[in-house]
């Protein structure tokens, strides 16, 4: 397989999740905002810019971090480069470098997608809410694994599909848990303690609120919210899950089996594995949150980089 | 019988219209489909239509315009209307056409080889050298199998005034369009499956199975598994829809300059567990740029060191190197010549007259007559560098005349081909009305027999009038129908 497909594919599933996933937390904290004080608006809406990291930018353009300006910025701006609309474009793009080996059913899938996407009227949906146009990524981006999983060969294209997938999957989780502790929990000044609403909030918008309520049958804690989105074995948004993902798409490619590795990216993997499987939330939470999660974050980092080291790039001298 | 429905207001015209021989008279290979379009009424058309722009821009069948700086994507658009041709009209086109890619592959053969031709007095030696696309470094090349012209594009029209079937243009660098050929037939079957039940239309889509059965036989380390890729100067490219059509059809992997690299002779595209050797490349990036050791230095589309590989004999390239000689519209006017001096034959189909501005006497005709030819910069194709004489206005007519005498050699000049029409669906007035169209068929070459896919790529021009048919022009296109006896 070309390198250069590999590269495309990665980035075409990372591309699609970070829109579906921006999309979540668009909706999920609208509608929780609209039972809430007013005086508690701002604070609610900065994390959002912040967990894109785009607060410079965002501030470039906006007095205020409003519903709608935070509408407008993430979901159709052009000069934000992580906006949904840019995701979906940048997607298609990558797609259509590689259409001949992803399947025509994938393509035209994709394809409508941003079509359908380009038809939305900015200022209509701003109007109406978020809720219709994020609904139509969530189902654009199920649709598209969907599809991907019936109709491309499960072989190394797809591996590479996977990665792309679940490595933003657990930064984007990584940087959900982050911002929000930071903003609901270290600032008991601003707000008065953490708020059941907001860490409701945070679970639905990664749909898991269903799956902590069985877990466990309690009021929602932000400890054990942090515990499930971080440290999940099986849910499909924890960082854990999201990690296995990425190491047994690796193996799958370099066809290294458990206990070794092939490369840095695999290595590194193995190494955020092994604290997210046992690590105790306690541990986490007595060295800080925040610093732990900014080592995970720096980690899947440097497993994108590497990852490209070893199959997307060449220093080869002719 | 009288005309009714969308038929209602259509006139044939002075024009040889492909489905009508007289007023309200269809000829007999379109008697089945006319008497279902009839039976339509306007808005059970246009649905039929609508159905099949969507499944058209779902695909992502589209050309970029750049003109409006946001690269818009554009359908090109598509007339549901066939144009039909019966099957002893293409037996003589396509013995015709064949005819014609052996004499294109023997003259190409010979000016890169022993040259015969120059010591046999057929063409002057200064006329092909001086053709832009004529390349001196691939002179005694010896390329696989004396394989030139793998894949030619011949555009033809039919002469209103004489009913015949004549060559417009010879494409053998890299024509494109055979994937709108497929995908126009496709959706035809989809949008129209009763008239196919009704017509019996030949098949056209076992092209890219005997594309890849050529490309394979070229391979230098022979048979079975050869690498074979198709070249693209990428996504920007506007014929870029074509190259991942064809190499998804094909199974080949698609490759962009960058992927690939020469390292002693042998060329390797880059994949993720490291090099792997490439035997054959399908090129669709034009020569001056596919290798910046040889041609264009700033070109950053090809593959420093390939000629090095190709002249080796290390990989094959597909269509030869060079082949822009055979397209320039100076060198067309002695196909004739060719086909005579090398197989010994009459030409079958006709060429156009040309005057070649080279010429002393040629030109003053030329000047004399401006306002009735149509003038060709040699090199150029798709419709640029071109001067329609009876339609040009006095200053782009005086344009021309300072041009020419300026660069004659630049330049050839035809009579105006006043091409056939075929009926086809006017969106902007709801009604069915005559189009101008030419016909682009596929040669495919092995070096012992010529392949043509029944039909080819009917372009119409679909604005009123209208004689250019190039999509950057207004024009559009049809599925073409080969049947499989008369009517």
């Amino acid at each position: 397989m070309l390198s250069r497909i590999a590269e495309s594919l990665f980035w075409l599933s990372r591309y699609i999740e970070r829109a579906e996933y921006t999309a979540r937390i668009l909706d999920v904290n609208f509608h929780t905002l609209l039972e809430q004080s007013k005086d508690r608006y701002r604070l609610r809406w900065e994390p959002l810019i912040v967990m894109a990291g785009e607060e410079e930018r965002f501030r470039q353009i906006y007095a205020e971090a409003d519903a709608r300006a935070v509408f407008e910025f993430l979901a159709f701006r052009q000069d934000n480069p992580s906006s949904i609309m840019q995701c979906i474009a940048k997607a298609r793009e990558n797609a259509r470098t590689i259409r001949d080996f992803i399947s025509r059913e994938m393509w035209e899938d994709l394809n409508g997608l941003y079509f359908m996407v380009n038809r939305f009227n900015p200022t209509e949906e701003m109007d109406a809410g978020p809720h219709r146009f994020c609904d139509a990524i969530r189902f654009g981006s199920h649709r598209f694994h969907g599809v991907t999983d019936a109709t491309l060969p499960h072989d190394e294209g797809w591996e590479f599909l996977r990665i792309g997938w679940f490595i933003e999957r657990a930064e984007m989780t990584a940087r959900l848990v982050d911002v929000q502790y930071h903003h609901l929990y270290d600032t008991p000044e601003e707000i008065d303690g953490p708020d059941n609403h907001q860490w409701m909030a945070v679970l639905r918008s990664v749909g898991a609120l269903e799956a902590y309520h069985r877990k466990y049958h309690s009021s929602i804690e932000p400890e054990k919210v942090a515990e499930m989105l971080i440290m999940h074995p099986l849910h499909p948004r924890s960082i854990r899950f999201s990690m296995t993902e990425v190491q047994s798409g690796l193996r799958a490619i370099s066809g290294t089996g458990p206990g070794s590795y092939a490369n840095e990216a695999e290595r590194l993997t193995g190494k955020v594995l092994e604290r997210l499987r046992y690590d105790r939330i306690e541990e986490i939470f007595k060295l800080g949150l925040h610093s732990y999660l900014k080592d995970m974050l720096g980690m899947c980092g440097s497993i994108g980089e590497d990852i490209a080291r070893s199959y997307f790039y060449y220093a080869v001298v002719a | 019988m009288p005309l009714e429905g969308l038929f209602s207001d259509y006139k044939a015209g002075s024009f040889y219209d492909e489905m009508f021989s007289a007023p309200d008279e269809p000829r007999p290979h379109y008697s089945k489909i006319f008497q279902k379009l009839a039976r339509m009424v306007p808005s059970q058309f246009e649905e039929r239509r609508q159905h099949a722009d969507l499944s058209f821009l779902l695909q992502g069948i589209t050309f970029t315009v750049y003109s409006d700086g946001r690269g818009t994507e554009r359908l090109f658009p598509f007339d549901l209307i066939p144009r039909i041709i019966p099957n002893s009209e293409w037996q003589r086109i396509d013995r015709g056409l064949a005819q014609r890619v052996v004499a294109l592959n023997l003259f190409l053969q010979d000016v890169y080889g022993k040259q015969r031709i120059f010591a046999d007095r057929q063409i002057p030696r200064s006329l092909v050298y001086s053709c832009n696309h004529f390349l001196r470094e691939v002179i005694g090349i010896e390329v696989p199998r004396g394989i030139h012209t793998h894949i030619c594009g011949i555009d033809l029209v039919r002469d209103s005034k004489t009913g015949e079937y004549c060559v417009l243009e010879d494409n053998v660098r890299t024509p494109s369009g055979i994937s709108y050929v497929l995908e126009n037939r496709a959706v035809m079957m989809r949008t129209f499956p009763d008239a196919f039940q009704a017509c019996e239309v030949l098949p056209v889509n076992h092209y890219p199975a005997e594309l890849a059965r050529i490309l394979r036989s070229l391979s230098p380390r022979g048979g079975g598994d050869a690498q074979i890729v198709l070249l693209t100067p990428g996504i920007y490219n506007s014929a870029y829809f074509e190259h991942s059509f064809l190499a998804q059809q094909m199974g080949i992997e698609l490759v962009e300059g960058r992927d690939l690299i020469v390292d002693g002779g042998i060329v390797y595209m880059k994949t993720i567990h490291g090099l792997t050797r490439v035997d054959v490349i399908y090129k669709r990036v034009d020569d001056e740029f596919l290798d910046s050791l040889t041609f264009r230095r700033d070109s950053v589309l090809g593959v420093p060191g390939l000629m090095g590989a190709y002249r080796a004999g290390n990989v094959a390239l597909a269509n030869a190197v060079g082949n822009g000689v055979a397209d320039d519209k100076a060198i067309y006017a002695y196909v004739p010549t060719f086909i005579r001096y090398y197989l010994g034959e009459d030409p079958i189909l006709r060429s156009v007259e040309t005057y070649l501005c080279s010429k002393r006497e040629d030109l003053s005709y030329v000047l004399a007559h401006l306002s009735e030819l149509v003038v060709k910069a040699v090199g150029e194709s798709g419709g640029y560098g071109m001067l329609m004489g009876p339609t040009a206005s006095r200053e782009r007519i005086e344009e021309f005349r300072r041009q020419i005498l300026a660069d004659p050699r630049n330049y050839i000049a035809q009579p105006l081909v006043p091409l056939s029409r075929v009926p086809s669906y006017d969106p902007a007035l709801g009604c069915i009305a005559g189009r101008h169209v030419d016909l682009r068929p596929y040669c495919l070459y092995d070096g012992e027999n010529v392949t043509i896919v029944p039909g080819g790529l009917t372009r119409v021009a679909l604005q009123e009038g209208s004689l250019v048919v190039n999509s950057s022009q207004g024009g559009g296109s049809k599925d073409t129908w080969v049947l499989r006896g008369e009517d």
